[in-house]
């Protein structure tokens, strides 16, 4: 597999928040390097950063320090370029909006011709199986369909970048593993490169070609596991030895990055395990 | 739950219906049935008030019952058996009643019964003694207007319509009016309503047929009024303060300064007069024993300015006058001197009596104790009113035994013209304050169309005018209150230099700040009594602050996430604007509307009700209740929250027409 190039370069970043004089630190030297093409999943325990990292490579908030590139580019171009798509953990979908509407909402903003805007979201709404719901306002959906659409309205720009953030944390269990079903085949289909944060350890394993796993308090990335499960993923891939196996090791990763804190250098042979997957992410615990 | 909602999915309309509307209507309904106990509760005091004053009672006169039928030969007298007929003696008795001949009893005995007396003693001399014929008819409509005698002597001018009913009479002194022989009965009834200038109806206490007299003015059923029972309508309002009169018995004075009469019934030829007949009249009640003093009248409370009260002794009439004392009462002086020799003598309204309390000297009295300082010391010759409640009179001097006190005439309160119970009063009473509801209801058809519909003061127009004024505050009112929220959201800064204004602009009383605003609008050239803009400015003052708040919330209402979501596609701030923070505040702008439509309409109400705005409904209302219309100023009420409700839903049906993703 050719080296693919780096879409996201994250440098040394730190984000810290002050709510009236308490300062609280939100992610501490983060590094990391996401190639074009990756599924790459964020997972850790609450306060842990991962909305943080997500926000800060979308320039929703800027970084206290260190450096981002996106695209080659700074957040904030290409956030002007429209580099990204965002998927919120709630569906954030406008109530005086239909479905087709909505999806059409960034093509207006971009200023797509009408005639394209439409035919483009109509595509959307196929792809993520809404057909026939076009005239249907968002109350009118279930949340899971709901969730669909916002996917839609991500992708209807055609970004490079599909950042989602708990995307299906509201949702049921049985809905939420159709869901992932369905972005796996999505992913597949369009070859974007998706970041995703999540709480579930499965859903991680799952849909993911690579595993950031963070800590809390403050804020870091302990280890980036990759995950060597072949595609195309089912449900036997679920029932997989492998799939035990890295879950495994996702949770051993996240219980140690809880009993480490500030002790044990584990870093070493975790972010070797870690190492020699086609992406040549590094993990830099700074203790 | 699930069965339910199917069973709810199946239910036919009527049981829809049933759901939606029914409670609503009882509810209704229960508040309109409350307004019954209410309004009684209101008016019976009010009612009984009415009753309880003799100012609102009907008048009557008592006067010599004369022969019903005059004798063919007058000067015979009747002999002894005779049946003589007397017209209006039903109520008297023997006992209760003397013969007269003129203002001179006749001593002769006779039985009373059913107003028939039967002689026991023949009656010497004439029964009845003829005067002149009356002249007529003559024209109703201008009695003062017959210039010359002549025109009245031929009735010249007499219209079609009355002729017959007007005759004059003729000069002197006369008791009774025959017509072919018969006794013409007087009586006219008082209409229970003071006539203001514009009232057109009216009720008598009794009389239900018969002309109407207005001013001296004969009008005829149907021509001048129409009747209906007891209550008529005039084709044209009553003047102010005019006597409005209809003719109960069979004629009633028309005009007592021109000396014409008016008949219930035309006749074309006149009536003759009577100058003295023998009559029946009312004995006062008392013992004559020489002793008693003190008689009462047979009919109280009596009236006590009564001009026309005449009290006969034997053939004698007595004076009501009272004198006055030459001196001072100083609260020292005990003798006081009088015109006369003899009369009752009153201190403060008490009778005192003579050699107990005061000794006579002729026209000297002399108390025993001074009386008190100022007060009202009073002799009356030959009688004094002791209570006219009660009608009891107390004589100066005590009667010779076996004489005879009668009344020739006086003037009592008979019965509460509004009728003989609470209820009956209540109803008859022109204006209640609470209308019982179906009033109200049958008063509407008759108020909307009042006048044509091209008329300024129909009130389907006025209300029309009134929904102008606001809809088109509500316009400026919508349009300010949105800019201020969008500057408000948009420049920090000028929310907090203007938001406490604007709060501070809601808390000046509207009613203080028209007259300004009217001043200023008048000298701008503006002619605020038939313009839209006072009722525009005001209505609009205090609109827009709800559209300012409810819209501000609105555009605040927008969450955090749906903002990333704009901030990702890197969006314009007015992009922002238009797709997200507009669109979130339109179900607040709506509700904010939906006040913001009430309150216009109370400051359009104000605006044209200060301005003297006659085109609008606030007008209207302040009208009707300065008119004490209160059935009107109800309906006028109901019109209002009419206007309001609708209003209100007009916004709601803009709301559902620009807004569908609302309706839920």
């Amino acid at each position: 597999m050719p080296e693919a190039p780096v879409i996201i370069d994250v440098q040394d970043v730190s984000k810290l928040f002050r709510v009236g004089k308490v300062e609280a630190v939100a992610l501490q030297d983060a590094n990391l390097q996401i190639h074009d093409g990756q599924f790459v999943s964020l997972i850790g325990p609450s306060g842990c950063g991962k909305t943080t990292l997500m926000r800060l490579v979308a320039d929703l908030i800027e970084p206290t320090s260190g450096r981002i590139t996106v695209a080659g580019k700074s957040p904030k171009e290409a956030r002007a370029a429209r580099e990204y798509g965002y998927v919120f953990q709630a569906p954030a979908l406008y109530d005086w909006r239909n479905v087709l509407a909505n999806v059409m909402l960034p093509l207006e903003i971009m200023g797509w011709p009408k005639g394209e805007r439409r035919a483009r979201a109509e595509e959307m709404l196929r792809l993520v199986g809404l057909e026939g719901f076009h005239r249907s306002y968002p109350w009118q959906l279930s949340g899971g369909m709901q969730q669909r659409v916002s996917i839609a309205r991500a992708l209807a720009f055609d970004p490079k970048l599909l950042l989602m953030d708990e995307p299906f944390g509201a949702l049921d269990e049985i809905t939420r593993e159709v869901m992932n079903f369905e972005l796996l085949r999505l992913w597949r289909q369009t070859g974007k490169t998706v970041v995703f944060v999540t709480h579930s350890i499965a859903e991680a394993v799952f849909l993911s070609s690579h595993i950031v796993v963070m800590t809390a308090r403050p804020g870091r990335i302990r280890e980036i596991i990759e995950v060597d499960l072949p595609y195309p993923r089912d449900h036997e891939t679920r029932e997989s030895e492998r799939f035990f196996e890295l879950t495994t090791r996702v949770r051993e990763a996240l219980r140690l990055g809880k009993e480490g804190e500030g002790a044990v250098g584990g870093a070493a042979s975790v972010g070797g395990k870690g190492a020699g997957g086609p992406a040549k992410t590094l993990a830099k615990v700074g203790y | 739950m699930a069965r339910e909602a199917a069973d709810g999915a199946r239910a036919p309309a009527w049981r829809r219906a049933l759901s939606g509307w029914v409670p609503l209507a009882v509810v209704l309904a229960v508040l309109v049935a409350l307004m019954y106990p209410v309004a009684l509760l209101l008016g019976l005091p009010l009612a009984r008030t009415r009753m309880d004053n003799v100012a609102n009672w009907v008048r009557a006169t008592t006067t010599p019952k004369p022969l019903s039928a005059a004798p063919a030969d007058v000067g015979a007298g009747a002999p002894a058996g005779a049946q003589l007929r007397f017209g209006g003696a039903e109520n008297l008795t023997t006992a209760r009643s003397v013969l007269v001949y003129g203002d001179r009893p006749v001593d002769a005995t006779y039985d009373l019964l059913d107003g028939a007396a039967h002689l026991r003693d023949a009656v010497a001399g004439p029964l009845l003694e003829w005067g002149g014929a009356l002249t007529g008819p003559l024209d109703a409509r201008s009695p003062g207007d017959a210039d010359t005698p002549a025109d009245v002597a031929t009735g010249a001018g007499v219209s079609e319509g009355v002729a017959g009913h007007v005759f004059a009479l003729p000069a002197g002194r006369w008791e009774a009016l025959y017509l072919g022989g018969r006794l013409l009965v007087p009586g006219a009834d008082d209409a229970i309503e003071r006539p203001d200038g514009v009232l057109a109806t009216f009720t008598f206490p009794e009389a239900e047929t018969g002309p109407v007299l207005v001013n001296g003015q004969l009008l005829l059923e149907g021509e001048g009024f129409e009747g209906d029972g007891r209550r008529i309508e005039l084709r044209s309002p009553a003047p102010f303060n005019a006597s409005v009169r209809r003719v109960s018995g069979d004629y009633a004075v028309l005009d007592a300064a021109a000396g014409t009469i008016a008949l219930a019934e035309a006749s074309a030829e006149a009536p003759r007069v009577a100058t003295a007949t023998l009559a029946v009249v009312e004995r006062l009640v008392g013992e004559v024993d020489g002793v008693n003093r003190v008689f009462h009248l047979q009919h109280a409370p009596l009236v006590e300015s009564d001009a026309g009260r005449r009290i006969m002794l034997e053939d004698v009439e007595l004076s009501p006058a009272a004198e006055r004392p030459a001196e001072r009462v100083d609260g020292e002086r005990k003798a006081f001197t009088f015109t006369s020799d003899r009369g009752v003598v009153t201190v403060n309204g008490a009778e005192a009596l003579e050699g107990r309390d005061f000794g006579r000297a002729g026209p000297v009295v002399t108390f025993t104790v001074a009386p008190p300082r100022n007060a009202a010391l009073r002799q009356y010759p030959d009688y004094v009113v002791n209570d006219p409640a009660t009608g009891v009179i107390t004589l100066a001097k005590p009667p010779a035994a076996g004489s005879r006190v009668w009344a020739a005439t006086y003037t009592y309160y008979d019965h509460p013209a509004c009728g003989s119970s609470e209820i009956e009063c209540f109803l008859s009473m022109p204006q209640h304050p609470m209308p019982f509801p179906h009033w109200i209801a049958k008063r509407i058809p008759a108020f909307l169309t009042n006048y044509p519909l091209s008329d300024a003061r129909n009130v389907v127009r006025a209300t029309l005018y009134t929904a102008g004024g606001t809809l088109t505050a509500l316009a400026f009112g919508g349009l300010l209150g949105v800019l201020l929220a969008i500057v408000f959201v948009g420049i920090r800064p000028l929310e907090r230099a203007l938001l406490p204004w604007v709060i501070a602009s809601q808390t000046v009383p509207i009613i203080a700040l028209v007259p300004v605003l009217l001043l200023l609008l008048g000298n701008a050239g503006v002619t605020v009594q038939t313009s839209l803009v006072p009722a525009a400015l005001i209505g609009a003052y205090i609109a827009f602050f709800p559209v300012t708040v409810g819209t501000v919330t609105g555009l605040r209402s927008v969450d955090p996430l749906s903002l990333d979501l704009m901030k990702s596609y890197a969006s314009s701030p007015l992009q922002v604007f238009w797709k997200v923070r507009f669109p979130a505040a339109v179900p607040y702008l709506f509700v904010s509307l939906k006040l913001g439509a009430a309150a216009a309409l109370v400051g359009a109400l104000v605006a044209e009700t200060e301005s003297n705005n006659r085109l609008g409904l606030g007008y209207a209302i302040v009208g009707q209740v300065q008119a004490g219309n209160v059935s009107d100023v109800w309906i006028l009420l109901l019109i209002s929250a009419a206007l309001g409700i609708g209003l209100v839903a007009l916004v709601g049906l803009l709301q559902r027409f620009t807004a569908p993703w609302e309706r839920r």
